[in-house]
């Protein structure tokens, strides 16, 4: 066993090899010579997904230009897990205080298992914003994210329309772990109701991975042949290419939350003519801006900041093209750049 | 007994490779971790040498190292059980249902409730495993795939997808501090040492334990000896659900709350600290206070990318990269001492 000992430990002392990374040091104005650092951890829910790398590109930007507006440098710590794991998350909160982290900035993936972690590091003096999925029984200073609730509501609102208030429709939830994709589709019902000529077929879950999704949507279609609408609590299965061949704009309308560089070319097609946009970035953005506004400036966080979805259609889709490239995204389809420019 | 006779025992103890290992890797990351500033005290705290770090590390491998001590005893009886972390789904789901149907008047009952539940169901769907790879003859590979899913099916269907809260009871007692201040919980460390222990007296200590090593080192040999080895398959199985009930009602307990999803995947942690401490996939060998180490080493190495600012992308990469070669070099010391006692017997 000595063997397997000492090749795991070189093992580890080869990942070890590569020198810790610096804190991001300010980009230009030095900081004032009495201001304490502030590190501030985020944890998105997983790190293979998209939507939380625009986050995080959010936040190190802001991060960046506080820097320099305060003169207080400020560093982002990631330590979001590779895929969605709440027990994991509440780990990483734990570690980040016990690091000396000044502040926590989170999206829950269960609220259950991150109430306790989240009140333990308020105990211990380190201040927790979440974004995107609340942890609304916790100690959080505050919440910034949208309403999902509404935002499904507004899903089938868009839905509803399309269809002229009739016709088959099915609901793609996700993940049915997901308190907050619960509450989407929990909005896509009530809307529904209000709509008398809508009937909805069901609603069917999905490993939350664009392939999956879309398999799942093809499967669905095919057992239920005379489906017209799709409304979609994500955009997971927008995100590949399948969709575009497989289902008939003339028969088939969808809206979805969301609306990443992939899921584009259904506004431009019309199958999806109606797509409502977190913006992720912000998600980064306003939550390291309340919390420098917490401790730098000593401000007062609402315990809510709501954030309203975008809604993307064929008339905005150049200007939200290029906002997605001013964000960072690197995978903006060309064509959509000069859409409506003069 | 000299000192130096006692300490040429522990250098030649099985546990000696990875305590020194452990050993090292905590005095490296102490060097290499920097530190911070306590804003509470003021005082200077190295990022990973201290006491909260510490206890959070051994609280994360606590959970994985107690099923790991029973999927060890399932390995040494040559056999696998991929459904552990389903096990644990179902223990704790259950757990949060029977809690939310029968309130407890007391925290005591509560506790004992859930204890009960826990162990109740870890155990029951562990014989459930044994009998199935006994009865159907076949191999526990397959059956515990499929358990692994019908399990988590199970859970999923009779929690609907819901995360069902704890009682504050639970919660207390998992993270009860024992007197070593706030926000320092011991509890789930402890547990995961006692049962360790627990683990290489069954093993070590007793009839039945020596029955497992011989069903895996020589099943054909234990069936002419006489053992009646579908009761011990049956038994490890057992054992093994067991501890993953266990585990299930500790982690639920310190995270205050389940879900269908829990534990997914941790299977795969839980078979690799058994490995790494050891095992033999093919039978008749491994400890459980290895498991236990093995899941601390494994932790540490993931608490090591985090406290040295390494890209965490690359933490699937590394750990299977540690496992295989661990592995290889494993097979590869056993391959060496086999051919020198084999020259030593010429």
């Amino acid at each position: 066993m000595r063997f397997a000992a000492v090749a795991l430990f070189c093992a580890a002392m080869a990942a070890g090899c590569k020198a810790p990374s610096a804190p991001a040091a300010p980009a230009g104005d030095a900081p004032r010579a009495s201001a304490k650092p502030i590190r501030i951890a985020m944890i998105a829910k997983s790190s293979t997904n998209p939507i939380f790398l625009s986050a995080r590109r959010g936040a190190e930007t802001a991060a960046r230009d506080l820097t320099l507006k305060t003169g207080v440098p400020i560093e982002i710590v990631w330590l979001t897990p590779p895929t969605e794991d709440g027990q994991i998350q509440a780990q990483r909160i734990a570690q980040a205080v016990n690091e000396g982290a000044s502040a926590i900035l989170v999206s829950c993936s269960d609220a259950g298992k991150l109430t306790g972690a989240i009140d333990d590091a308020v105990a211990r003096g380190v201040p927790v914003m979440t974004f995107d999925s609340d942890a609304p029984a916790s100690k959080r200073f505050s919440y910034y994210g949208v309403d999902d609730r509404r935002l499904g509501e507004q899903v089938m609102s868009e839905l509803g329309k399309l269809l002229n208030g009739r016709g088959k429709i099915a609901i793609l939830a996700g993940n049915q772990n997901a308190p907050n994709l619960r509450r989407r589709v929990d909005g896509i019902k009530a809307e529904a109701a209000k709509f008398p000529g809508i009937h909805i077929v069901g609603t069917f879950y999905h490993s939350e991975t664009p392939q999956d999704a879309a398999a799942e949507v093809i499967r669905v279609n095919n057992a239920y042949p005379g489906i017209s609408g799709w409304a979609m609590a994500g955009g997971w299965a927008l995100y590949t290419k399948t969709l575009l061949t497989d289902l008939d704009p003339k028969r088939v309308k969808i809206v979805a939350v969301d609306a990443l560089p992939p899921e584009l070319p259904y506004v431009e097609k019309g199958l999806a003519p109606v797509l409502l946009a977190q913006a992720s970035y912000l998600w980064g953005n306003v939550g390291v801006t309340k919390i420098v506004d917490k401790l730098v400036y000593k401000q007062d966080v609402p315990p809510i900041v709501s954030m309203d979805p975008v809604r993307v259609t064929i008339d905005t889709l150049g200007s939200w093209a290029r906002q997605l490239r001013q964000w960072g995204f690197p995978d903006v389809p060309e064509e959509y750049l000069n859409l409506g420019q003069r | 007994m000299s000192v130096r006779h006692r300490l040429e025992r522990l250098l030649r103890a099985e546990q000696a490779g990875l305590l020194a290992i452990i050993t090292l890797m905590v005095i490296g990351l102490s060097l290499a971790a920097g530190s911070h500033l306590d804003e509470a005290t003021g005082r200077t705290v190295n990022n990973f040498f201290n006491s909260y770090t510490l206890i959070q590390t051994a609280t994360d491998a606590s959970f994985i190292a107690i099923m790991a001590v029973g999927a060890t005893i399932v390995i040494i009886s040559g056999g696998i059980d991929l459904s552990v972390g389903s096990v644990y789904a179902l223990a704790g789901v259950s757990m949060g249902l029977a809690l939310r149907a029968h309130p407890p008047a007391s925290g005591a009952g509560a506790v004992l409730l859930a204890v009960c539940v826990c162990a109740g169901i870890g155990a029951a769907a562990g014989a459930l495993n044994g009998l199935l790879v006994v009865g159907l003859r076949v191999h526990p590979f397959i059956v515990t795939l499929g358990s692994m899913w019908i399990l988590r099916g199970i859970a999923f269907v009779i929690s609907k997808a819901e995360s069902i809260l704890l009682p504050e009871a639970l919660v207390r007692f998992a993270k009860a501090p024992l007197g070593l201040g706030a926000a320092l919980y011991p509890v789930p460390m402890l547990a995961m040492v006692a049962v360790a222990a627990l683990g290489a007296v069954y093993l070590g200590q007793t009839v039945m334990g020596r029955h497992v090593y011989a069903l895996g080192g020589n099943a054909e040999a234990s069936r002419f000896a006489g053992l009646r080895l579908g009761r011990i398959q049956v038994g490890v199985y057992l054992l093994a659900g067991l501890t993953a009930g266990v585990a299930a009602f500790l982690g639920s307990s310190f995270y205050g709350s389940v879900s269908c999803g829990d534990a997914t995947g941790y299977e795969l942690y839980v078979i690799a600290s058994a490995v790494v401490g050891g095992a033999r996939l093919s039978g008749g060998r491994g400890s459980a206070v290895n498991a236990m180490l093995g899941a601390v080493l494994i932790v540490l190495i993931r608490q090591s990318i985090r406290t040295l600012h390494l890209d965490q992308n690359y933490e699937w990469i590394i750990i299977g990269c540690a496992i295989v070669v661990a592995v290889v070099l494993d097979q590869a010391s056993v391959r060496f001492a086999a051919r020198r006692l084999a020259r030593r017997a010429r």
